[in-house]
C-alpha cells in the first residue's frame, strides 16, 4: 500500500471502467462478440478495480445491476459514489484510507462488507444493512468495546473480524463479544466453539439479561405503536378517526375561551356533564356506524373484484387456447411452405395462412371487446352501488351530526338561561356565591353576558360543522378516486391486451414475411 | 321331564281350542286363495292344478347313489351326540310329531313339514338342532358376504335326491365341512350356523326355486366381475350467479334450429331404443322357450337374514350355493314352506302366488307364521306392537321372566359338534383348491393360493357368444408373485396384452401394456412414480416415438417425446444396443417453475436435430394471452473472408411479449444457445438410456415370467422354509436340552433305594451303606468301561497284527487291488487304534474326577445329608 501510494493517484473515469469491464467480461467465441457488441455497463455483474491506485470513487452510477465490487488496494478515502448500486451484495473496500463507515445507507442487499486494514475509528452508519452476513473491520482503529453491542441489530450477522484493533488487546475482548453477539460463529477468522459461548454467556450474564430486557422492552413499544398507528389508519380509511370518545367534545372546548369561563357558574358544571355525556354517545354511534359503513363498502369492492378477476381469467383462458390452437397450425403450415417446392403452391399457401392470421386476430378482438362490454356494465353497476353506499353514509352520519347540534342548541339555552338568572341575581344583588373576577366581568350587562354565550355556542356549532365537512368530502373524493381508479386499470388493461394482439399478429406476419421473402430470394 | 309334560299337554290343549279358530281362518284363507286364483291368469291356475296333481301322484324316484352316501362316513368315530338322542331332544321330537299331525289335519293340502330328517347316523334330528351357532376365528368371515362366498367356495354342490321333495338325510355339519360337498340344505346349515355365529338374525329356509337357483346354473347370469360398475353422474351444480357476475355474451344461434336438431336427435335415439328393445324380447323369447315343467316345484333351501341385527337395514336372500344376496322380492324364489333358526321353527302361512313379494318377514305376527316353540323370542315385531311395548316397557321386563318360566319349551342344544376350519383348509378353499364357475358368456376358475406355481388365484374368461367358443378375452388375477405381478388382462381380438402389478416391482412397474415382448413395438408401460428417483410416470411407445411423462422433478420437468428415424445401417453388424436409432425429434415440456419469471420459464422446447433447429416456447404471462416464443437456428457458416460466423441475429428469431433490451444482445443469444446445445446433448443421452431401460424391463420380465418365484410371508409359518428350518432347529435344540434335564435329574439314588422297604426312614448305618453300595457301583461301571475300551483296542491291535502278517507272507502273490483293500484297511484300523486309545486314556483321566464328582454329590444329597453330616 505505501509503495502505491508513491504512484500518482488515479480517477475512476470511464476508460478505466471499460477497460476493466473488457478484461473481466467473457472469453473465447462469446468474447468476440462481446466485444463486437460492446458491453453496457448495467449489465455487468461483477467488477474487480483493486490495485489501481484509485483516490476517489466516482462514475459507478451507471452499474445498477453489479452484484459484487472490489475496490481493494487503493487509496480511497471516503465512500461514496455507491448510492445507485442498490443491488450490491459483496463490497471489498479493504487496505484503503477510509476513516468513516459513510455512504453506505442505499446498499439494503449488502451481506458481505470487508472494510478490512482502514483507519475507521467507530462502527456506525451501518443501519441500512439489514441482511449483513460478514462483517470485517479488522486493523483499523476501533477503541471503544462497548459499541459492539451496535452489531446487535444485525440478525444474520455471522461472522465478524475485528483483529488488530485495539479492543482486540482488552484481555476480555473474546468474551465480550461472544457474549454479547451470541448467533455469531466466527470471530477473526475461527470459529466460535460451545464452549468458549458457553463461558462468555455465563461471565456477561447479568448485564447481557439487562441489555435484552431493554431491548425488550422497546421492542414492545415499537409494537404497540405499531398497532395503533394500524388502528388508526384503519379508523381513517372509515373517516371516523378519533370519534370513539370525546375527542370532538374537547376540540370544542379547546379554543373556547368563554365557554370554560362560562363552566364555572353554578350549576353549569352539571349541565356539561349530562351535554358531554350525550355527545359523546353520539359519536360513539357515528363511530361504529362509520365502521360498519366500511366493512360493507370493503365487502362490496372485494366481491366486485373477484367477478371481474374471474371474468377476465376466464377471458384469458379462451384467448390462450385460441393462439395455442392457431400456434400448432401455423408451425405446421410454415414447416410445409418450407417444404414445398411449387411456387404457386407457396404463394396460395402463404395466403392461406395470411387469412389464418387476421382470423386469429379478429377471433382474439372479438373476445377482447366482448370483455370490455361486460367487464364496462359491471364497473357501472359496481360504480352505482357504491355511490349509493356513499350517499346513504353521508345521509345518516348527517342526521347524526343534527343531534349533535339540537344537544349542543339545547346546551346553549340552559345556558342563556342559567346565565340570565345569574345576571338577574347579580342586578338584585342576590348572588349568595362569589364569582371570579373575570367571569363576573361578562356579567356587567345583558348584551356582554348574551355575546359571550353565543359566541362559545357559535364556535362549538363550527366545529361540529367542520368535522362533519371532514367527513363528507373524504368519503366523496374516496369514491371518486376509487371509480377513477377501476375505470383506468380496465383501460390500461384493454390496451395492453390490444397491444399484445397486435403485436402477436404482426410477429407472426414477420415470420410469414420473411418465409416470402427467403423464398424469393431462393 | 313331568313338568315339560305337562307344559306340552296345556300347550296342546290351547292348540286345540285355537284348531277350530284356526280352521275358521284357513277356510277364509282358502277363499281369499279362491278369490285369488281366480284374479290371476289362466296359466297361474294352471300350474297350481299341475302342481295338485303332481303331488297326488306321488312319483317314487329311484334313489340316485349320490356319490355322498351314508358308507363313505365312518360313524364310528362320531361323538355320542350323533348317535343318540338326549330325553330332551326326544321330547322335543314328539313335540314336533304331534305338531305336524295338527298341521297336517288343518292344512290337508299342503306337503309335510320338513321338520326331523335323519343324521348320518339314520338318528331323526330336529332341523333346529343341527343348527351350530359358531363365531369363526378369520375376521374374512365375520361378514355375511365373505362368509356366504367361503361355503360356496368350499363346499361342492350335490343336487337333491329328489328335486321335488326336501332330503330325508340332513347330515351334521361336521361332516359335510369334512367331505367338502352337500346339498342346498347342507349349505344353507352351513351357512346359518356361521351367519348366527356372527351375530346376524339369519334363518335357513325350505322353499322353492327356480331351476337355476336349484341346480347352481349360472349361466343365464351375468358375471360379476365382468359388470362394469356404474359410473356415477356427479351433476354440476351451477351456483347462482352472484353479485357482479358478467353476464354471458348474447347467444345469437337461432332457437328453432336447435330444436329441429334436438327433434332429430331424439328420434334417432328413440328408434335406437326400439331396436334394443325388439332385440331384448327376441332373446326373452329365446329364453322363455325352455321353461321348467317342474317350475315352482323344485324344493331348495337358502337363507333369510332379517334386519334389526349388525346394522343390516332390510332383510334379504343368500343363496348359499352361490353366495348372492337377492332382495326378498327376487323372481327366483318362489315360495316359502317353513323357516327355523338354533331357537325355533316357523311355518309360513301366507300365500305365495306371487312368488316371495307378498310375503311379510315379521315373524312374531302367529297369522302369517305359525311357531313351533312357544315363547322363545319372537324376533320380529311388528312396529305397532313395538310402539306398545315402548309404552309399557316396565310390564314387560316383569312379565317376561314369568312367560318364559311357565311357557317356553327352550330349543335344546346342538347335537353338534363346535364348526372347526383348519387354516389350511380354510386357505385350500374350495374341494382340491380349485373351482370353476360357468357364467353367461364367461367362466369363472378359483384356485387356492400357492396351488399353481406361477401363483395364478383366479381366471375368468369371456366369451364373444353364448355357447362360449370364441374366446373375448381372459383376465388372470395372480398371488404372492414376487415380481408383484396381480392381475394379467388378455385382450384376444386385439391381442393386447396389460400386467398389473401391486407396488414393489424392482422397476417400481405398475401397468404393463404390450401386444408383443418385442422392443421398440406398440407398449404402454406405466409405473409408481414415488418410488422412482426421475419420477416418470408413464412410458409410451410405438414404433417411431417414445413418448415420457414426468411428476415431482426438481427441473419441472413433465413430458418428452422423441421421435427415432429409421436405424442407420451399419457395415458392421452389430447388436441392437450398440446401435441406437438415430433421434429426429425430441420434444421436452415443463410446468411453471414459481421461482422464476414467467418470461425466462421455459414451457416447451423443441430440437429438431436434423434440421439444427431448436424452438423455444415460454410460460404465458399471468395476463397475458401469448407466450414468448424463441428460436436458434444453429448454422455453422463461414463468411467471405473465410471467419466463422459465431452469431448472427437471423440465427434467433424471437417473439417477446414485453421487449427487453437485454435479450437482444447477441451476447445473450450465443450463451442461451450453447447452454442449449447442452441440454440437447443430455436430452439425447436421455432418450438412449430411456430405450436401453425398456430392454432391461423387458429382459427382466421375460426372466420373471419363466422364472415365477413365489414369495411367502415371513408370518407364514408353513411355506415360509428358512423359517421353517429354523424353528425345526430350535425345536431340536430344545428337546436336547430338555433331554439333558431329564437326565440331570435322573436319581442315581433310586435303584438303592428300591432295595430298601419304601416309606421309611433312612437310618444312619443305611445311608453309609447306600453311599458305599453306590460309589462301589459306579466304580465297578467305570473300570467296566474300561475293560471294554481296552477291550476292543487289544482286538483292535490284533485284528491289525494277524493283517501285516497276512500281507508279509502274501506280499509277492498279491494284485494290485488287493493291495490297495490292505492299504485302507490298515489306514482305517489305525485310525480306530489311535481313537480307541485316546478315549482309554481319557477315560483314565476322567474316572476319578467322576468318582469324585459323585462322591461329592451324594455328600450333598438331601436324603443323605443328615445322616452322613456327623459321619464326616
Amino acid at each position: 500500500m505505501h509503495q502505491l501510494c508513491d504512484m500518482e493517484p488515479r480517477v475512476m473515469d470511464d476508460d478505466m471502467l471499460k477497460l476493466a469491464v473488457g478484461e473481466q467480461g467473457p472469453r473465447d467465441e462469446a468474447g468476440q462478440l462481446a466485444k463486437q457488441e460492446g458491453i453496457l455497463f448495467k449489465d455487468v455483474l461483477s467488477l474487480q478495480l483493486d490495485f489501481q491506485n484509485i483516490l476517489r470513487i466516482d462514475n459507478l452510477w451507471q452499474f445498477e445491476n453489479l452484484r459484487k465490487l472490489q475496490l481493494d488496494n487503493n487509496t480511497i478515502e471516503k465512500i461514496e459514489g455507491l448510492e445507485k448500486l442498490t443491488r450490491l451484495v459483496w463490497l471489498d473496500l479493504s487496505f484503503n484510507n477510509i476513516e468513516t463507515i459513510e455512504g453506505l445507507d442505499t446498499l439494503v442487499n449488502l451481506e458481505d462488507l470487508s472494510l478490512f486494514n482502514n483507519r475507521i475509528a467507530k462502527i456506525d452508519s451501518l443501519d441500512a444493512l439489514v441482511k449483513l452476513q460478514v462483517l470485517s473491520l479488522g486493523n483499523n482503529r476501533i477503541g471503544n468495546l462497548m459499541k459492539i453491542i451496535y452489531l446487535r441489530r444485525f440478525k444474520d450477522l455471522r461472522t465478524l473480524s475485528l483483529a488488530g484493533n485495539p479492543i482486540a488487546a482488552a484481555e476480555d475482548y473474546r468474551m465480550f463479544i461472544c457474549a454479547y453477539l451470541p448467533d455469531l460463529v466466527y470471530l477473526d477468522f475461527r470459529r466460535i466453539d460451545d464452549h468458549t459461548k458457553e463461558l462468555a454467556e455465563v461471565k456477561h450474564q447479568y448485564s447481557t439479561d439487562e441489555l435484552k430486557h431493554q431491548e425488550n422492552l422497546m421492542q414492545a413499544r415499537l409494537e404497540d405503536e405499531q398497532a395503533r398507528r394500524e388502528e388508526l389508519e384503519e379508523h381513517k380509511a372509515a373517516f371516523v378517526e378519533n370519534l370513539n370518545g370525546s375527542f370532538l367534545f374537547d376540540s370544542m372546548y379547546a379554543e373556547d375561551v368563554e365557554g370554560s369561563k362560562l363552566a364555572s357558574l353554578p350549576g353549569v358544571a352539571e349541565l356539561m356533564e349530562t351535554y358531554k355525556d350525550k355527545f359523546v354517545i353520539i359519536c360513539l354511534n357515528i363511530f361504529e356506524y362509520g365502521l360498519k359503513q366500511q366493512e360493507k363498502r370493503k365487502a362490496e369492492l372485494d366481491t366486485f373484484n373477484e367477478r371481474v378477476q374471474e371474468a377476465v381469467q376466464e377471458n384469458q383462458a379462451q384467448g390462450r387456447h385460441r393462439t395455442a390452437e392457431f400456434e400448432e397450425k401455423h408451425l405446421l403450415s410454415l414447416s410445409t411452405i418450407r417444404g414445398e417446392s411449387e411456387l404457386t403452391d407457396i404463394e396460395t399457401k402463404i395466403a392461406d395462412q395470411r387469412e389464418d392470421i387476421a382470423e386469429l386476430s379478429n377471433a382474439l378482438m372479438t373476445l377482447e371487446m366482448q370483455l370490455v362490454e361486460q367487464l364496462e356494465e359491471t364497473i357501472n353497476m359496481f360504480e352505482r352501488n357504491i355511490v349509493d353506499l356513499v350517499e346513504l353514509f353521508i345521509e345518516n352520519v348527517q342526521s347524526l351530526m343534527a343531534q349533535c347540534r339540537d344537544l349542543e342548541n339545547h346546551h346553549h339555552e340552559k345556558l342563556l338561561e342559567i346565565a340570565i338568572n345569574i345576571l338577574e341575581k347579580i342586578v338584585k344583588g342576590e348572588l349568595d356565591e362569589d364569582l371570579p373576577d373575570d367571569v363576573r366581568a361578562l356579567f356587567v350587562d345583558k348584551d356582554t353576558i348574551v355575546n359571550a354565550v353565543g359566541a362559545s355556542h357559535d364556535m362549538h356549532l363550527l366545529k361540529i360543522d367542520n368535522r362533519e365537512d371532514e367527513l363528507v368530502t373524504r368519503v366523496n373524493s374516496w369514491c371518486t378516486h376509487l371509480v377513477d381508479k377501476i375505470h383506468k386499470d380496465e383501460m390500461t388493461r384493454n390496451r395492453r391486451r390490444v397491444k399484445e394482439i397486435n403485436q402477436y399478429g404482426d410477429h407472426v406476419q414477420g415470420e410469414l414475411d420473411s418465409l416470402e421473402c427467403g423464398d424469393i430470394l431462393d | 321331564m313331568e313338568v315339560l309334560k305337562e307344559k306340552v299337554e296345556e300347550e296342546e290343549a290351547a292348540e286345540r281350542e285355537d284348531a277350530a279358530e284356526r280352521a275358521e281362518r284357513g277356510e277364509k284363507m282358502m277363499r281369499l286363495m279362491e278369490v285369488r286364483k281366480e284374479e290371476t291368469t289362466m296359466t297361474q291356475e294352471m300350474l297350481r292344478d299341475l302342481e295338485r296333481k303332481l303331488s297326488e301322484i306321488e312319483v317314487s324316484i329311484p334313489e340316485k347313489p349320490s356319490t355322498f352316501t351314508k358308507d363313505t362316513i365312518d360313524i364310528s368315530k362320531l361323538p355320542l351326540s350323533y348317535k343318540s338322542n338326549t330325553p330332551k331332544e326326544e321330547h322335543l321330537l314328539q313335540v314336533a310329531d304331534n305338531f305336524s299331525r295338527q298341521y297336517s289335519l288343518l292344512c290337508p293340502d299342503r306337503v309335510p313339514l320338513f321338520l326331523h330328517p335323519l343324521n348320518e347316523c339314520e338318528v331323526p334330528k330336529f332341523v333346529s338342532t343341527t343348527i351350530r351357532p359358531t363365531l369363526m376365528p378369520y375376521p374374512e368371515l365375520y361378514n355375511w358376504d365373505t362368509c356366504a362366498q367361503f361355503v360356496s367356495d368350499f363346499l361342492a354342490m350335490l343336487p337333491l335326491p329328489d328335486p321335488l321333495k326336501p332330503p330325508s338325510y340332513l347330515y351334521s355339519s361336521t361332516t359335510v365341512l369334512k367331505h367338502q360337498k352337500g346339498n342346498c340344505f347342507d349349505f344353507s346349515t352351513l351357512l346359518c350356523s356361521m351367519l348366527i355365529g356372527a351375530g346376524y338374525d339369519a334363518y335357513c329356509v325350505n322353499g322353492y326355486g327356480s331351476q337355476d337357483l336349484c341346480h347352481m346354473d349360472l349361466t343365464r347370469e351375468v358375471c360379476p366381475l365382468t359388470v362394469k360398475p356404474k359410473e356415477t353422474v356427479q351433476e354440476e351444480e351451477k351456483a347462482p350467479p352472484k353479485k357482479y357476475a358478467i353476464k354471458p355474451p348474447r347467444d345469437l344461434s337461432s332457437r328453432f334450429e336447435q330444436e329441429q336438431e334436438m327433434k332429430r336427435q331424439e328420434e334417432i335415439k328413440a328408434a335406437e331404443e326400439k331396436r334394443w328393445r325388439q332385440e331384448e324380447e327376441r332373446l326373452m323369447e329365446v329364453d322363455s322357450a325352455k321353461t321348467d315343467p317342474l317350475h315352482g316345484l323344485r324344493v331348495h333351501s337358502w337363507v333369510l337374514v332379517l334386519s334389526g341385527k349388525r346394522e343390516v337395514p332390510e332383510s334379504f336372500f343368500i343363496d348359499p350355493f352361490t353366495a348372492r344376496s337377492y332382495s326378498t322380492q327376487d323372481d327366483n324364489f318362489l315360495g316359502i314352506e317353513s323357516l327355523w333358526n338354533h331357537k325355533n321353527y316357523w311355518i309360513n302361512m301366507q300365500d305365495c302366488w306371487n312368488c316371495c313379494k307378498d310375503l311379510i318377514f315379521d315373524l312374531g305376527d302367529p297369522v302369517m307364521w305359525e311357531y313351533l316353540l312357544l315363547g322363545t323370542d319372537k324376533p320380529l315385531l311388528s312396529p305397532a306392537e313395538e310402539e306398545d311395548n315402548g309404552a309399557n316397557d316396565d310390564d314387560d321386563v316383569e312379565n317376561l321372566g314369568k312367560e318364559d318360566e311357565d311357557k317356553s319349551f327352550d330349543m335344546p342344544n346342538s347335537w353338534v359338534e363346535q364348526i372347526e376350519i383348519s387354516p389350511e383348509v380354510f386357505e385350500t378353499r374350495c374341494p382340491n383348491g380349485k373351482k370353476v364357475i360357468q357364467y353367461k358368456k364367461a367362466k369363472l376358475e378359483k384356485w387356492a393360493p400357492y396351488l399353481n406355481n406361477n401363483g395364478l388365484v383366479c381366471r375368468l374368461t369371456t366369451y364373444e357368444d353364448l355357447e362360449c367358443t370364441k374366446t373375448l378375452e381372459i383376465k388372470e388375477w395372480y398371488q404372492n408373485r414376487e415380481d408383484m405381478l396381480e392381475l394379467k388382462h388378455i385382450n384376444k381380438t386385439t391381442g393386447l396384452n396389460i400386467d398389473y402389478f401391486k407396488p414393489g416391482h424392482p422397476q417400481a412397474l405398475r401397468v404393463h401394456s404390450y401386444t408383443s415382448m418385442q422392443p421398440e413395438m406398440d407398449r404402454v408401460m406405466e409405473f409408481y412414480e414415488k418410488a422412482r428417483v426421475d419420477g416418470l410416470i408413464k412410458r409410451e411407445e410405438t414404433p417411431k416415438t417414445m413418448t415420457e411423462y414426468y411428476q415431482g422433478r426438481p427441473d419441472f420437468l413433465s413430458y418428452r417425446h422423441i421421435n427415432f428415424g429409421p436405424r442407420v445401417k451399419k457395415l458392421v453388424l452389430n447388436s441392437a444396443e450398440s446401435n441406437p436409432r438415430p433421434v429426429v425429434k425430441i420434444i421436452e415440456r415443463f410446468f411453471r417453475n414459481p421461482a422464476k419469471p414467467a418470461d425466462e420459464d421455459v414451457a416447451e422446447r423443441v430440437f429438431l436435430i436434423l434440421d439444427e433447429r431448436i424452438q423455444l416456447r415460454y410460460h404465458c404471462r399471468e395476463d397475458h394471452i401469448t407466450a414468448s416464443k424463441r428460436e436458434f437456428l444453429r448454422r455453422t457458416e463461414v463468411d467471405s473472408k473465410g471467419n466463422k460466423i459465431i452469431m448472427t441475429p437471423d440465427m434467433c428469431i424471437s417473439f417477446e411479449v414485453e421487449p427487453m433490451e437485454h435479450t437482444k444482445k447477441l451476447l445473450y443469444q450465443y450463451e442461451a444457445m450453447m447452454k442449449l446445445k447442452n441440454e440437447e446433448k443430455l436430452s439425447r443421452h436421455q432418450a438412449w438410456e430411456s430405450e436401453l431401460e425398456v430392454l432391461e424391463i423387458l429382459k427382466l420380465r421375460e426372466e420373471e415370467e419363466e422364472a415365477h418365484v413365489l414369495t411367502t410371508s415371513i408370518y407364514d409359518t408353513k411355506r415360509n422354509e428358512k423359517s421353517k428350518e429354523y424353528r425345526e432347529a430350535m425345536e431340536r435344540v430344545m428337546h436336547e436340552e430338555h433331554l439333558r434335564q431329564v437326565e440331570a435329574q435322573l436319581d442315581y439314588l433310586a435303584p438303592f433305594l428300591a432295595q430298601l422297604p419304601p416309606g421309611e426312614k433312612l437310618t444312619r448305618w443305611q445311608a453309609v451303606r447306600l453311599k458305599d453300595e453306590c460309589l462301589s457301583d459306579f466304580k465297578q461301571r467305570l473300570i467296566n468301561k474300561a475293560n471294554l475300551i481296552q477291550a476292543r483296542f487289544e482286538k483292535e491291535t490284533q485284528e491289525l497284527q494277524k493283517q501285516q502278517q497276512w500281507y508279509q507272507e502274501n506280499q509277492v502273490t498279491l494284485t494290485p487291488e488287493d493291495e490297495d483293500l490292505y492299504l485302507s484297511y490298515c489306514s482305517q484300523a489305525m485310525f480306530r487304534i489311535r481313537i480307541l486309545e485316546q478315549r482309554l486314556n481319557r477315560h483314565k483321566e476322567l474316572a476319578p474326577l467322576k468318582y469324585l464328582a459323585l462322591e461329592e454329590k451324594l455328600y450333598k444329597d438331601p436324603r443323605l445329608v443328615e445322616l452322613l453330616k456327623v459321619f464326616v
